[in-house]
């Protein structure tokens, strides 16, 4: 199945997802669109019911919450719980927020950097250094050291307390160097010889060819990793003691954790601290989103032009 | 195949290779070969230099630490255990019943998962990409994503307020006439909410792949794929599966090298399960956590993780020489 | 660069000496252990320095107070819901702790939910700081060697000595002695344990059902007790507070979250009453039986089978809700706190959260608490745990390697003021007498402008008091350990302090089981075979307390699941404990 033999450029501008395109519209297929359009509004129900539920419940009065109230309607608009987090020690909150922008934007650019680097050439199965590399990188998924070692490690690293000590331990993701290596594996060979006759070298081929080429890949692990940056609070634990370089999720973790009673001192939270919580986490990455979503589009169009 | 593997095992002893060996004929071509390699992908080489030392520093490093999974550890002592090494630690989970109860549990539970899941999750990236309003389709895909952003706290609270006995679901049960059903202390039902709670929330964030992959596709494909009179299912069957087949592929092997590994769901199984659902909840990484890894079974949980990995990695080694032979795309 | 050279030299042969010192001084130590292994003595002789040239000043009575300003590292539980802020340490109570002693604690705080694993990867790590306070658990650290030995120590502190010899507490430190004779934490010691655990009452409810809880509490037993709650709930239901098919009794601390898979609170009390482990305190399920003077697995006895059928009577009257050992906290006290159950269980701590709650949900004077004294089982014990033992503090070899012996014993004596000396005990509970609180007729009370949620003293409804836990770090979990009756309960509001005197007057203390002292291996075979065994146990024990199993049908099924899974192998490691002794 090589695509170059299947490709005719002469009927380009006939586009399957172009709305324009009209012809060949089958009964069946309006069907099937019909039926399409129940399951995407059931999905997104499904999906988007409990979420509001919990923004809601995240607004509702305390006592409305004890009465069971369960409602997309917050009863007894109420941002207590808001003000508590966001307000309490000095607004240490917004410092916590700072922390995690600040790692986020650092390591989601170093992660996408360095991945690109390892998926790049491993995805070059003639390279003959390959056939040991991708047993090296594979086999870190499955034996690792422990706790205690990878402790003692940053320890004597002396990473331990330092922002370098919460990115570096999830810097290059396995998992996702091989997605991004099987991208870049379907990346036409033939565009990439042009390139080299073109008179680029290797690197000018990955940067000028295959990266713009990639961009759905790319933008899709930014946002894995920006997601596993700004939702880890691990490492955080782990890595830094010092409290003014901790991460909004390490910081929303300990309060709600400090929010169960069964310490015989702790003192309850407010009973919708779980919620707010999560609308705090979640906020600026549905924010951030859309931004995101619109290279999957830039993608597609990008190979069309490109052919 | 076999002849690669085996270029492999040289390739990989060649760093090593002794004066004598470098006699031969054959293994002078091949170095010859691999200097050439070098020359001419020089730049790819030197890409990887800094990833390939990260994972010398920060993976392959720490992994002295699986030396505990042979010799005795005590707390404060010294990181690479103490007295003679033996497999003392493999013998007491190897031998224990429970083990391999929550073993085959934790095979049961990610198999089914993996089942239910994978296909779901392609379907719905397919019908997804069918979508023609651009403004739906985004909206749909944003909200589908959302659940992946509930903690698993929340979801789990969630779970257990919707199927209580005084929750909706029994609601509906009794309004039907039914028997009230304790959901969550009946361990027949485990696996299936288990399983329907992942699907819900991974369907959407699972789709971001696929999704990704079918935008890489060549447009000029669907449109050949139109001139020869293809339907609209048959350009779906023929030109967007196959394109995106090793994308479906690496996923798939991915998984099943991680049937046995129980990384994600610890935490839900933690909250869900509770000892009434023992017998179909319990797995590998919450016996561990019964076992004490605070209370000094360190060892126990190093050789279990060992054990974990190694059942993994033949998963994973199977599943890949099957995709090879099948999808033609392969992991190495 | 000359002097950082010259002092690294100096540190290596200060080092160097120390070792050799430390050696010396574990030899002897070890002759010493190996003739009187198992023998923690009834009253602790204390040593006196016949130096008298000390570089501090200490001794019962006297505070402690180094001459030259000294530093210690110490790990700190920082809990989130009062986060250690600067001003403990610029004006608050480390900051006073300097000014009496000049001894400034450099303090390496973890948050309390990570705190054990934290500090557990430092000392591993060999990264342990001096002095570990908050330590409940110390056996995983007994052979590592990254932690003294205090037993070896304690005659140097003569508050703890004195503490000790007052109270008799010998054989209560003998259940915290390892098998080679020491121990390894200093323990907060007790005169006596109070009560903290119980159920509150909606009292308005019972007393308009027409429940005399006050009399009846004094002896009745759990029938007595489900009695009373069917007559609540009769009432109840004729007043249309709830229909026949709902509970008034759904408990929280019994879930997944905090119930750790067991039944928690409710079962463990409840088990306790009747002579056997359950719930929070099932332990290894290995329990002494008084009347054979011998250890026996306490899943299995008698005694448990009449636990399960008492606890089993409260779910099969439609009383206690089946869901209490599967749902979160936050769903049984909303419960509660919206007046649909009409008991829940509660802790000290917790009353005045209760009532804050509860005003807030249902209005002041429209509900009243009230803590019931927990009914009789097969005994009349309370439910206090036997140990008049506290979390204590261990102190790393570290720290005598690095200060060497005089400056570690001085350490000791510092720690010995900070934790056990009764000055310390106020400084650290209510802040500064005069500044923060007045002694009235004998009385601690915090002065005006002041409120402490940690000593159950609430801020006003402007919110204008100023908390002196939250800003100085007073009434903190880190320090406030026992004392004596007087101190603990110096705090107690007027119904906590009511149930307490209760329990105290109407329940018998349990009797204390001698300790037996496993070596590591021996540890270890227990642990394994207890891990499964008490899933097991525990998995059993809901299905026959909720129902789903028939108690008297399906008993000798469950006993043998256990025999299965080596019960019998429990009893026998103990067995060679106790009559190796």
């Amino acid at each position: 199945m090589s695509k170059s033999e299947q490709s005719s450029p002469e009927f380009k501008e006939i586009h399957i997802h172009n709305p324009k395109n009209k012809i060949k519209e089958s009964k069946g297929y309006k069907v099937f669109t019909f039926f399409n359009t129940l399951i995407m509004i059931f999905i997104a129900f499904v999906t988007l019911y409990p979420f509001l539920y919990l923004v809601s419940q995240s607004f509702t009065s305390e006592q409305a919450i004890y009465a069971g109230h369960t409602g997309l309607i917050p009863e007894g608009f109420n941002i207590k719980t808001y003000i508590y987090v966001v307000t309490r020690n000095d607004y240490e909150f917004l410092k916590y927020y700072l922390n995690t922008i600040i790692y986020t934007l650092i390591g989601t650019v170093l992660s996408l950097f360095f991945s690109c680097m390892l998926a790049y050439p491993l995805s070059k199965t003639k390279l003959k250094i390959n056939k040991i590399l991708s047993p090296f990188v594979i086999f870190t998924m499955y034996f690792g050291g422990g706790l205690i070692a990878n402790y003692v490690l940053m320890l004597k690293l002396e990473l331990k307390n330092s922002m370098w000590g919460f990115i570096l331990p999830m810097l290059i993701s396995t998992y996702y160097v091989i997605l991004m290596r099987s991208f870049f594996m379907s990346i036409p060979k033939d565009l990439e010889e042009a390139g080299e006759i073109d008179g680029l070298n290797k690197f000018g081929v990955f940067w000028h060819i295959a990266r713009p080429l990639s961009t759905p890949i790319i933008a899709t692990m930014t946002l894995f990793y920006a997601v596993m940056y700004w939702n880890n609070w691990f490492n955080a634990k782990l890595y830094l003691q010092d409290k003014a370089k901790w991460p909004v999720a390490y910081f929303l973790q300990t309060i709600i954790r400090g929010a169960g009673a069964s310490d015989p001192d702790a003192q309850q939270m407010s009973a919708n601290i779980k919620s707010c919580a999560m609308v705090l986490t979640v906020l600026p990455i549905i924010c951030v989103y859309p931004a995101i979503q619109k290279y999957y589009v830039q993608g597609m169009m990008l190979g069309g032009v490109k052919e | 195949m076999r002849d690669k593997e085996k270029n492999l095992d040289q390739e990989m002893t060649e760093e090593t290779v002794s004066e004598l060996e470098q006699w031969s004929p054959a293994k002078i071509t091949r170095r010859k070969r691999f200097v050439k390699d070098v020359r001419v992908n020089w730049q790819l080489y030197l890409m990887v230099v800094v990833p390939v030392a990260y994972y010398i520093l920060f993976r392959y490093v720490p992994m002295f630490g699986n030396i505990l999974a042979f010799r005795k550890y005590q707390s404060g002592g010294s990181i690479f255990g103490t007295g003679a090494p033996s497999f003392k630690y493999f013998g007491q989970f190897i031998t224990s019943k429970p083990f391999w109860q929550a073993f085959s549990n934790t095979l049961i539970l990610n198999g089914l998962y993996l089942i239910v899941r994978f296909p779901l999750t392609l379907i719905f990236a397919l019908l997804l990409n069918e979508i023609r309003n651009l403004h739906w389709k985004k909206f749909v895909q944003t909200v589908s994503y959302l659940p992946h952003f509930i903690s698993m706290v929340i979801v789990c609270g969630m779970i257990k307020e919707l199927l209580s006995t005084s929750g909706p679901i029994n609601a509906l049960i009794a309004s039907w006439g039914g028997e009230k059903i304790p959901f969550i202390s009946l361990a027949q039902w485990f696996r299936s909410i288990f399983v329907v709670s992942g699907v819900w929330q991974s369907l959407g964030w699972g789709t971001i792949l696929y999704l990704a992959a079918m935008t890489g596709i060549n447009p000029s494909l669907y449109e050949a794929a139109t001139v020869d009179g293809a339907s609209h299912f048959q350009k779906v069957m023929h030109v967007t599966i196959p394109c995106i087949l090793p994308t479906i592929a690496t996923l798939l092997i991915l998984d099943i090298g991680g049937l046995v590994g129980s990384g994600g769901a610890f935490e839900k199984v933690f909250l869900l399960g509770n000892p009434m659902t023992a017998e179909t909840s319990e797995i590998v990484s919450t016996y561990v956590f019964h076992m004490g890894v605070e209370s000094g079974s360190y060892n126990l949980a190093t050789a279990i993780g060992l054990f974990e990995g190694l059942i993994n990695l033949i998963l994973l080694t199977c599943a890949n020489l099957v995709s090879r032979k099948v999808a033609k795309t392969s992991l190495w | 660069m000359k002097t950082t050279t010259l002092k690294k030299a100096s540190c290596i042969g200060l080092a160097v000496s120390m070792l050799s010192g430390f050696v010396a001084c574990n030899k002897t130590t070890e002759e010493e252990s190996s003739s009187e292994a198992t023998t923690i003595p009834d009253q602790i002789e204390t040593t006196v320095d016949p130096d008298a040239n000390l570089p501090y000043t200490y001794g019962l009575g006297k505070t402690f107070h180094a001459d030259e300003p000294v530093t210690y590292t110490m790990f700190f539980s920082d809990a989130s819901w009062y986060p250690m802020v600067d001003t403990w340490k610029t004006e608050g109570v480390f900051e006073q702790i300097r000014q009496r002693t000049n001894v400034t604690l450099n303090i390496i705080s973890y948050d309390s939910g990570d705190y054990m694993e934290n500090i557990t990867l430092d000392i591993n790590a060999g990264n342990a700081a001096y002095i570990i306070p908050k330590i409940y658990d110390d056996s995983a650290f007994v052979d590592g060697g990254a932690i003294v030995p205090i037993s070896d120590y304690v005659d140097k502190m003569p508050y703890y000595t004195e503490f000790y010899n007052t109270y008799n507490l010998a054989d209560d430190i003998k259940t915290i002695t390892r098998a080679n004779g020491k121990y390894y934490k200093l323990p907060g010691m007790k005169e006596k344990n109070l009560i903290n655990y119980s159920f509150v009452i909606r009292k308005d409810i019972w007393d308009a059902a027409g429940v005399d809880v006050e009399e009846l509490q004094k002896t009745w037993d759990w029938a007595q007790f489900l009695d009373a709650l069917k007559t609540v709930k009769a009432y109840m239901v004729k007043q249309g507070m709830c229909s026949e098919g709902d509970y008034i009794w759904s408990d929280l601390w019994c879930g997944n979250e905090s119930g750790q898979g067991s039944g928690g609170n409710l079962l463990g009390i409840m088990a306790s009453t009747y002579d056997c482990n359950a719930g929070w305190n099932i332990g290894n399920g290995m329990r002494y039986d008084q009347a054979s003077d011998k250890f026996i697995f306490s899943p299995t006895t008698d005694n448990y089978k009449q636990f399960l059928t008492t606890a089993n009577s409260f779910i099969a009257a439609g009383i206690l809700d089946p869901e209490t050992f599967t749902q979160d906290d936050a769903t049984a006290t909303a419960k509660y706190y919206s007046g649909k159950t009409a008991i829940m269980s509660i802790n000290q701590g917790q009353y005045a959260n209760y009532e804050e709650n509860m005003t807030a949900q249902l209005g002041a004077g429209n509900f009243e608490n009230y803590v019931i004294t927990i009914p009789v089982g097969s005994t009349n014990n309370s439910t206090v745990a036997p140990e008049r033992l506290e979390n204590g503090v261990m102190i790393s070899q570290k720290a005598l390697d690095e200060l060497g012996e005089d400056g570690f014993i001085q350490m000791l004596r510092f720690v010995d003021w900070l934790f056990y000396s009764h000055e310390a005990y106020d400084l650290t509970k209510w802040g500064v007498e005069g500044v923060h609180y007045d002694v009235v007729d004998g009385k601690k009370v915090l002065k005006d402008g002041f409120c402490c949620g940690g000593l159950g003293y609430g801020n006003n409804a402007e919110g204008t008091l100023t908390d002196i836990r939250l800003q100085w770090g007073y009434a903190g979990g880190n320090f406030w350990y026992g004392g004596t009756v007087d101190e603990m309960s110096d705090n107690l509001i007027p119904p906590v302090a009511d149930y307490v005197a209760r329990d105290a007057e109407y329940r018998d203390t349990p009797p204390l089981a001698p300790g037996v002292a496993p070596t590591e291996d021996q540890n270890e075979e227990i642990n394994l075979i207890a891990a499964p065994l008490i899933t097991n146990v525990n998995s059993w024990t809901l299905k026959f307390v909720t129902g789903q199993s028939d108690i008297n049908a399906q008993w000798d099924e469950y006993v043998k699941s256990c025999e299965d899974l080596n019960c019998q192998g429990l009893v026998d490691i103990y067995a060679k404990l106790y009559t190796g002794k």
